[in-house]
């Protein structure tokens, strides 16, 4: 997957309200009234917000022009959890914990500390 | 991840890490099971259980535990294991017994395949070793396998955390 859009979909993820625009979603669509409420925020602020979500493709807008109801396109969330990804990160990890654990154990032989 | 559009390209993995140690040492870290306990797996995982046979042929199983308690156990068997140079095996999600776990136990389909191929190379460089883990293309339907295993990663809980949440 190109890694712009991954980006985005971060940025655009690495908001609780989005999130939780987000989780709303997940239950069919809504209007940004209907999203504006429960985030007591005014409907330019979810506007600001729903741009984004937008822009990194993860909702679409309806056509219909005073109400323009909000969908949950699920395929780059998808794509962000891709396996090829979350097995980048396993091995990332996994080197990160390896190196801290080779320095342990060459500490511990240079202080004479011999171990398994 | 240039190649993220091209199916074929895109599905081979290569991760490699410039370790500040010998290659004996490294290759003892990712080989015995005293050592891997030590740092096997993603942050906050924890190694329970790990035996290695570390011959060709022989067969290693390993339980890795989630920081919320989830277990998951993984077996392989080596291909060719070239001290300290080298080692090639397979690797499935199975039971604590060993026994490979299809994927067409949790419904993902009897097509799904349920191996991985995993070469690790290990070069020192004065007295630095470089270590590359290459996972081998896998089958488009591998993913779901790995994805309904439930991989942890800060990237799964969000996805998560939307599709839960409906």
């Amino acid at each position: 997957m190109p890694s712009d859009t991954l980006d985005s979909t971060f940025a655009a993820l690495a908001d609780p309200t989005r999130r939780k625009i987000l989780a709303r979603l997940a239950s069919g669509e809504a209007s940004v009234k209907e999203l504006a409420e429960p985030f007591e925020m005014t409907l330019p602020g979810v506007s600001k917000h729903l741009k984004v979500l937008e822009r990194a493709g993860l909702i679409s807008r309806g056509r219909v022009a005073q109400s323009r109801p909000c969908r949950l396109e699920a395929a780059p969330l998808r794509e962000a959890a891709d396996w090829v990804v979350r097995y980048r990160r396993f091995w990332e990890q996994g080197f990160d914990r390896l190196d801290d654990y080779l320095r342990e154990l060459q500490r511990e032989e240079g202080e004479g500390g011999e171990r398994g | 991840m240039a190649n993220g559009d091209d199916p074929a390209l895109g599905r081979e993995i290569i991760v490699t890490r410039v370790l500040d140690a010998p290659r004996e040492l490294v290759f003892e870290a990712w080989t015995q099971p005293e050592h891997v306990k030590h740092w096997w797996g993603p942050k906050g995982f924890t190694t329970p259980f790990c035996e290695i046979d570390l011959r060709p042929g022989g067969v290693f199983l390993r339980c890795m535990r989630s920081p919320e308690g989830r277990d998951f156990w993984v077996t392989g068997v080596f291909r060719e294991v070239v001290a300290p140079e080298r080692l090639v095996f397979t690797d499935s999600f199975a039971d604590a017994e060993g026994n490979v776990v299809s994927a067409a136990d949790d419904g993902s389909g009897p097509d799904v395949p349920v191996e991985r191929l995993i070469t690790v190379t290990f070069e020192e460089h004065a007295g630095s070793t470089r270590v590359t883990v290459r996972h081998d293309g896998l089958e488009p339907g591998a993913e779901r396998d790995l994805v309904s295993q439930g991989w942890a990663s800060g990237l799964e809980s969000l996805a998560e955390y939307v599709v839960e949440a409906a």
